[in-house]
């Protein structure tokens, strides 16, 4: 009896591990754009040569905003436009990249605490994020916008959501605009902007609002959802997050971006992730991070 | 230090009120956790083994399901289902029918607390059933309940946080809290001020049934 009971543990103990090592994927695919380069060689006692040396640099991305951080069900790896500059980066630095879950809500403190390393996750630089962590240059210009279900023709800009429920995530940039561009909107606030999609299909919100790329990705996904036409909300220029400080290690990501635009990295991965599905072109964002941080103010 | 206070006064609107919509929630909640739980006790030491059967199916159901799954399911999935539920009746409801399962085995075991010698002394001295229910083992019951009752109100209380991070996202201490961390980046603040609004509810619980129980004493 004993030793049967023994057996049954340990075969759950294997089926267990083999799931475990299924489900990690595999992170060693080349990255995207051909974005594959020679690791280059750093001084010691900076952040980069600590990557290096450790072989890995933990970065926070989304892992539920398609097309730029999410994962796919199919074979469980992360993926999108975030993901792929993320990779150009870790490939820089000759480390293996480790994809995290970064929130909205959480992401700052994941800098802040060094749970990771850098964050691509759709990051709006502002001033007042500026003050707490260190941006990159901006890598991504997107624009605040409303989505609605098509059927809805109540809502044709900010000012017809007064008294409309309106989603979006806890710890945005849009918690604030929302706030001040629409006052009087009752606001849902929560974790990811998956919940928001799943109000907006079940009828527990009127309106979801956030970077048209994020409510992009939401009608990819649901055809029955329509962009509010009209003014954006806002410009939202993404940047990198980096720890507070280091202007090595931010010396070093600026360059690896500069890079990454000119040389059709960044077209390509566009045009992969975005430029496909809404048919626009677009060039790199030529806005420089002053002018980023002088528009949040 | 003044930061830690000041964290607290220059957002106490949001703290005040998700101090106000966490008391709502788990007084609503606990009101359904009594009435159920005690029907659903009821079925559980009824004289009909289908009954019986009936109230166990509700308590394992409710039991082992995840709240953050049922508080999902009673409004995501009630509204794909055509059922136009409100934030406030999912939140409520979900808290309230959860917690009722755990109410209903303790007041279960409460009656199970009173030996059968004194149900078959009281039946043989001429009571009817519902008169020695009554009489005799309900007094003695609710006693012996009151310690792990007061248990389950304050594992509600911090349950109710749970509605807040759900897809329900009603406006609790926990959630207030994280809009305020996000506002200001006083993580460490935040939370702490979140903890004492639920120390605050807890306490006043455990107050609450002290003094029930002190009152509800037998001198031995």
């Amino acid at each position: 009896m004993q030793t049967t009971r023994w057996r049954g543990l340990t075969a759950l103990l294997l089926a267990t591990g083999i799931l475990t090592a299924a489900g990690c994927g595999d992170d060693d695919e080349p990255a995207a754009g051909g974005a594959t380069r020679e690791a280059r060689t750093f001084e010691a006692g900076t952040t980069m040569k600590k990557l290096q040396d450790e072989g890995e640099i933990t970065i926070g991305v989304k892992f539920d905003v398609p097309p730029f951080g999410a994962k796919n069900p199919t074979s469980g790896d992360v993926e999108g436009f975030d993901v792929d500059l993320a990779k150009a980066i870790a490939n820089a630095l000759g480390a293996k990249p480790k994809y995290i879950e970064a929130l909205s809500d959480n992401r700052i403190a994941f800098l802040k605490d060094g749970t990771a390393d850098l964050i691509l996750s759709t990051m709006t630089i502002t001033a007042e994020r500026d003050e707490e962590i260190d941006f990159s240059e901006p890598y991504f210009v997107a624009k605040g916008r409303i989505l609605v279900k098509k059927s809805d023709d109540s809502i044709k800009g900010v000012d017809d959501l007064a008294g409309k429920s309106v989603c979006t995530a806890l710890g945005s940039t849009y918690e604030d605009t929302l706030k001040k561009q629409a006052p009087k909107a009752k606001l849902r606030l929560v974790d990811s902007y998956s919940e928001c999609l799943e109000l907006i299909q079940n009828g527990g919100v009127d309106a979801v609002s956030t970077d048209d790329v994020i409510l992009t990705g939401m009608i990819i996904q649901d055809d029955s959802l329509k962009l509010v036409s009209g003014d954006e909300l806002t410009t939202e220029p993404y940047g990198a997050g980096i720890k507070q400080g280091d202007d090595e290690f931010k010396a070093f990501v600026d360059e690896v971006l500069a890079e990454y635009k000119s040389d059709g990295p960044w077209a390509a991965a566009y045009e992969k992730w975005v430029g496909q599905y809404t048919g626009e072109e677009q060039d790199p964002p030529a806005m420089t991070l002053q002018e980023a941080l002088d528009l949040s103010k | 230090m003044s930061a830690l206070l000041d964290v607290l006064t220059e957002n106490i609107d949001e703290f005040g009120g998700g101090l106000w919509v966490t008391i709502r929630l788990v007084g609503g909640a606990a009101a359904i956790a009594i009435v159920v739980g005690t029907l659903v006790a009821a079925l559980r030491i009824a004289p009909s083994v289908w009954l019986q059967r009936l109230g166990g199916i509700y308590v394992e159901t409710f039991r082992n399901i995840p709240l953050l799954v049922l508080l999902t399911l009673a409004y995501a999935g009630l509204r794909r289902a055509g059922v136009p539920i409100g934030t406030w009746t999912a939140g409520i409801a979900s808290l309230g029918l959860y917690t009722a399962a755990y109410v209903a085995e303790v007041l279960r075991s409460g009656v199970f607390a009173v030996s059968k010698g004194q149900i078959e002394a009281s039946l043989s001295l001429g009571f009817s059933y519902a008169q020695t229910l009554r009489r005799i083992v309900l007094p003695q019951a609710f006693r012996t309940v009151i310690p792990p009752l007061g248990s389950i109100t304050i594992a509600m209380i911090k349950n109710s946080a749970i509605v807040g991070a759900s897809i329900i996202a009603l406006g609790d201490i926990l959630k207030n809290a994280r809009i305020v961390q996000s506002d200001t980046f006083q993580t460490e603040e935040s939370f702490l001020w979140a903890a004492v609004g639920y120390l605050l509810l807890t306490a006043a619980a455990t107050v609450a049934f002290r003094v029930l129980e002190r009152r509800l004493a037998i001198s031995r």
